[in-house]
């Protein structure tokens, strides 16, 4: 845990990350992802962005668009093509995502708290349940390896009256770690903008967009015995948030509280029948949206049991077993009643190697509702080594996936609206792809290229129904098929550690049937960008750190008519840092500077984004 | 939050599917006056989605038979029109778009579209109407209250029209929504409530309100000089499926009233229960009327005492909001229909024969037409 770590640092905390779970077939979300794409984002991206939202690193670093309403507002994934509930978020392996919406707020969950994010590219319902119909995000506690007593301190101050502050402290034991942190972040979001919503087009300084959050971790790791230990997680967010308008739309003073409590205890325990794993936990969402004419309070609380067993056979072949069960208690003003709701779903895994150069995967999942039995999600994968010849390495990966989600609580619930005999959804990917990775000396270079296609059924969207009321309906049949690219090249030179990311991504995703009304077919879904690249260097010199990021996004069509849309924009954001020695400890200078190139831009139509911003920080370090 | 703000649209768009379209203030560009938008052609006004600022104005040329859209942001750019056009009104050389979302009235010289100024200080403005050169007038509905829903009495706001602000307010009944002007009164129809408010034009005070059926949503004014009101009666809902319960409402009616003594002269009410009549439309003649009930429109000679028994135009299962702005074209008659499938993609004009009622063709425009302004 050493604060910005360079890039070669970086890699070697994955190697010893990887040496450590090598029995079981490389990195955990992998195991059972034969010929599926997983990614990891850097963790010396994620600590120079520390201070920022999940929303800010997967926009930069992802194929993931995010659609961000406003510099406050929430953002929500567009992954593959798909909506924001298409993308299913667990932490240390549970669904997250908000029962009532079936998604969750990116810009509310901090990089700070998290010590590992992964990405599953594409369709993986067997591994991850409702709602990783796009993919999956996949977020793990900071994991507490060192021993001895470390701490950290991080102060931020950046433009337009933005505060962040954070501190985290560790012990790890023979027989005990303990890790704890907790953060602040208050931004003003003051940030000027032209007000084209109004006659004569006048400079406005943005007044509803103040952000107030903030929230702690806490994980403990026991070791009982030699073969078993038990792990609680704890984490807390809050984010009090004014929310931003429309340009030319009234202010109604609409202001967002959320909280979000999150704690979970797992057990694991070795024996000669593999991995035990058994995972409690209890979720509490509350969401309050108030302005002039509303006052909606969401207030659910998700209890959730996982118990899976894991039987490894040399590197031979693996099987995972398990049952997830949730019970949620909503309590939504909108629904005009107590709601109680009870899932389960029962999961079985399979990875083999059948020889040195080919991994299998076949998982199948099926999931029990009461009256909403979504049809069993298989995956079916392979990985191929197809070529070896001196330093490259050619895979040839493919996966067929299914996948599903189950209507959300407001979909079912909501009154006036919610429609109670709303089918769940259901997806059928289909994915290939080649994998090279060259590694020459200090010098290695992975490149990835996937083309997918995806059909997901009986798509939920709300309507307007005769009476004025909105109803969910199922009603799209959605194509989304596209190109992902990305390569990732690290090199020693001297005293300079280089390393660059590159990613390119081709989306097209329209409606090819519609189940009632004249809706157009064939058109991309509006805010889907076709094309989206995103390019990151990191440079490292004895103390100091460059690091730079590129990101482009293409044009988004605003209506499902294809007839207006938002220019595509780029932007860039520059990062320097410089590592001090002070005594022992480590002190960390940062400047930062994000849309460096003070572009216009918008992600959402109408709404102003902040212009180019400023930021300096410094990270005290207690190793 | 999503579905917090679909929450809300949908309280508005419960009010967007009961509003009409009158020309009570659409003057006929009588001396020529020169602009891209003063020939022969029709203005279309489309609301867009709500909190999305994405209103806009379509012309439709007669001429060319061609359709122009985004007109006003092509005139404005990068000026953006705001949110929810709920009404577009041309007076003389003036044209006024009630920016419902925005909070204000947005005014444009009608002949080229150009942004002249703004009303603003409004709240949730929907239909506007002009006395004369000087003087407007504005309803406003007032904030609902968040725990109850319930909407307290809505305004009136005078406009100066020469310096574009707000003169004075009138309190008037729940959801002031259309309103017309007749021998020196303005009747204001207050759709949550059970009235028709009558205000003096020379005072602007309050003189006395006509009680009607509940839910009055649009007027009109014939050729007998009688205003014609349309009410929605009670409306309750099958939580079931969100539809309107035929056994616990009540039938719409359409009133008549006469201006003159603000009284009553008859009432014809409606024989089912849950559908509701909406968007009383009046041809150049004013000879016959035309409204939209149970996603279909009729028409009534202003003469008759009874109501049509069959549609003029009847497109069997249709689009909710296939009639979400109903128009009479003075030269041909015919009946333009503003076609909404929903609120994400564009919308389409559908013209219809005003003798057999058959579709003859169809445009698409922006974002959920709404009102037609015919030069």
């Amino acid at each position: 845990m050493a604060g910005i770590t360079p890039a070669a640092l970086a890699q070697q905390d994955t190697a010893v990350y990887q040496l450590k779970t090598v029995e079981v077939f490389g990195k955990p979300a992998e195991v059972f992802a034969a010929g599926s794409r997983v990614s990891s984002l850097d963790s010396s991206f994620l600590k120079t962005y520390a201070s920022g939202s999940l929303a800010d690193v997967l926009q930069a670093r992802t194929p993931i668009f995010l659609k961000t309403y406003g510099a406050s507002g929430i953002a929500t994934p567009t992954f593959r093509g798909t909506s924001a509930t298409h993308t299913a978020v667990l932490w240390n392996g549970l669904n997250i995502s908000s029962p009532a919406l079936g998604q969750s707020d990116f810009s509310t969950l901090p990089v700070t708290s998290l010590g590992e994010v992964a990405v599953q590219h594409g369709a993986a319902g067997a591994t991850y349940g409702s709602g990783a119909i796009g993919g999956a995000i996949l977020l793990h506690s900071p994991t507490l390896n060192e021993p001895g007593f470390g701490a950290e301190l991080q102060q931020e101050l950046s433009s337009f009256g933005r505060y962040f502050s954070s501190a985290g402290a560790r012990y790890g034991g023979q027989k005990i770690s303990v890790g704890l942190s907790g953060y602040r972040l208050a931004a003003e979001n003051d940030f000027p903008y032209r007000d084209y919503g109004s006659f004569g087009a006048p400079t406005r300084r943005q007044e509803q967009a103040r952000v107030e959050q903030h929230g702690f971790t806490q994980d403990v790791t026991w070791q009982l015995t030699e073969k078993t230990r038990l792990a609680l997680h704890g984490w807390y967010t809050y984010a009090d948030r004014e929310v931003q308008s429309a340009l030319g739309a009234a202010s109604t003073n609409a202001q967002q509280l959320d909280k979000n409590l999150r704690l979970m205890a797992d057990l694991g325990h070795d024996s000669r029948w593999g991995q035990t794993s058994v995972k409690a936990a209890w979720f509490s969402d509350y969401l309050r949206f108030t302005d002039n004419s509303n006052h909606s309070v969401t207030d659910i609380n998700t209890f959730q049991l996982q118990t899976e067993q894991t039987y490894s056979y040399a590197s031979r072949w693996s099987l995972r077993g398990g049952v997830n069960l949730q019970h949620f208690a909503a309590d939504v003003q909108g629904y005009g009643r107590k709601v109680t709701e009870d899932r389960a779903a029962a999961f079985l895994l399979f990875r083999f190697d059948p020889a040195r150069r080919l991994d299998l995967s076949l998982n199948l999942r099926q999931a029990f509702v009461k009256g909403y039995n979504p049809i069993p999600a298989p995956t079916l994968g392979a990985n191929w080594l197809m070529l070896e010849q001196g330093d490259h390495r050619l895979y040839l990966k493919g996966n067929i996936s299914g996948s599903y989600r189950v209507p959300t609580l407001n979909e079912r619930f909501w009154r006036p609206g919610g429609n109670p005999d709303i089918k769940p959804e259901q997806g059928w990917s289909f994915e290939g792809g080649l994998r090279h990775v060259y590694s020459q000396g200090t010098i290695l270079i992975e490149t990835e290229a996937s083309l997918y296609r995806m059909l997901v059924d009986n798509w939920v969207q709300w309507m307007p129904l005769e009476s004025g009321y909105w109803s969910p309906r199922n009603l799209q049949k959605v194509r989304s098929q596209g190109i992902e690219m990305s390569s990732r090249a690290s090199q020693k030179l001297g005293e300079f550690d280089l390393a660059a990311t590159a990613g390119y991504t081709y989306t097209a995703s329209e409606q090819v049937k519609a189940y009632e009304g004249p809706e157009e077919l064939h058109q991309q879904l509006a805010h889907v960008p076709l094309h989206k690249a995103q390019l990151g260097t990191d440079v490292a010199f004895r103390s100091w750190t460059l690091l730079g990021n590129i990101t482009y996004n293409g044009l988004r069509y605003t209506n499902n008519s294809n007839t207006s849309s938002l220019p595509a924009y780029t932007l860039l954001s520059l990062a320097l840092n410089k590592k001090f020695g002070v005594g022992p400890y480590q002190l960390i200078a940062s400047l930062r500077t994000d849309n460096a190139t003070n572009t216009d831009y918008h992600v959402l139509e109408n709404m102003p984004m902040p212009p180019r911003s400023f930021a300096a920080s410094l990270r005290f370090i207690i190793l | 939050m999503k579905k917090i703000t679909r929450f809300r649209s949908l309280l508005f768009s419960a009010a967007f599917a009961s509003c009409a379209v009158v020309f009570a203030s659409c003057d006929k560009a009588s001396d020529g006056p020169t602009g891209e938008y003063a020939r022969n052609g029709v203005l279309i006004s489309n609301e867009g989605a709500f909190t999305k600022s994405n209103a806009s104005v379509s012309f439709y040329s007669h001429d060319s038979r061609s359709v122009e859209n985004e007109a006003f942001k092509k005139v404005n750019n990068p000026l953006v029109l705001g949110d929810v056009l709920q009404h577009l009104s041309v007076h003389g050389d003036r044209a006024f778009l009630v920016m419902n979302n925005s909070g204000k009235v947005t005014v444009a010289n009608a002949n080229t579209l150009k942004a002249e100024g703004e009303i603003t200080g409004l709240n949730a403005p929907r239909y506007f109407t002009a006395l004369n050169e000087d003087k407007g007038y504005v309803t406003e509905w007032l904030d609902y209250d968040p725990v109850t829903y319930a909407y307290g009495n809505g305004r009136v706001a005078v406009i100066d029209l020469k310096t574009l602000t707000v003169s004075r307010t009138i309190t008037v009944g729940v959801q002031p929504e259309q309103l017309v002007i007749s021998g020196g009164k303005l009747f204001v129809a207050n759709s949550g409530g059970s009235t028709v408010s009558v205000i003096n034009t020379a005072t602007d005070a309050v003189e006395t309100s006509v009680t009607v059926n509940e839910g009055p949503n649009s007027l009109a004014l014939d050729r007998n000089n009688v205003l014609w009101v349309s009410s929605r009666g009670k409306k309750v809902y099958n939580p079931a499926d969100w539809s309107v319960s035929e056994e616990n409402s009540t039938p719409g009616t359409l009133t008549k009233i006469n201006p003159g003594n603000n009284s009553v002269s008859s009432v014809l009410t409606f024989s089912r229960n849950a559908p509701s009549p909406s968007k009383l439309t009046v041809n150049d003649s004013r000879d016959k009327l035309y409204y939209v009930y149970n996603n279909r429109v009729y028409e009534q000679q202003v003469n008759s005492n009874s109501l049509a028994t069959k549609p003029l135009i009847d497109r069997g299962t249709y689009v909710p909001y296939g009639f979400n702005g109903l128009g009479i074209d003075p030269g041909s008659g015919m009946i333009y229909a503003g076609k909404a499938p929903n609120f994400t993609s564009n919308g389409w004009v559908v013209r219809y024969n005003n003798q057999s009622g058959a579709a003859v063709d169809s445009f698409q425009v922006g974002i959920a037409p709404n009102g037609f302004v015919f030069r």
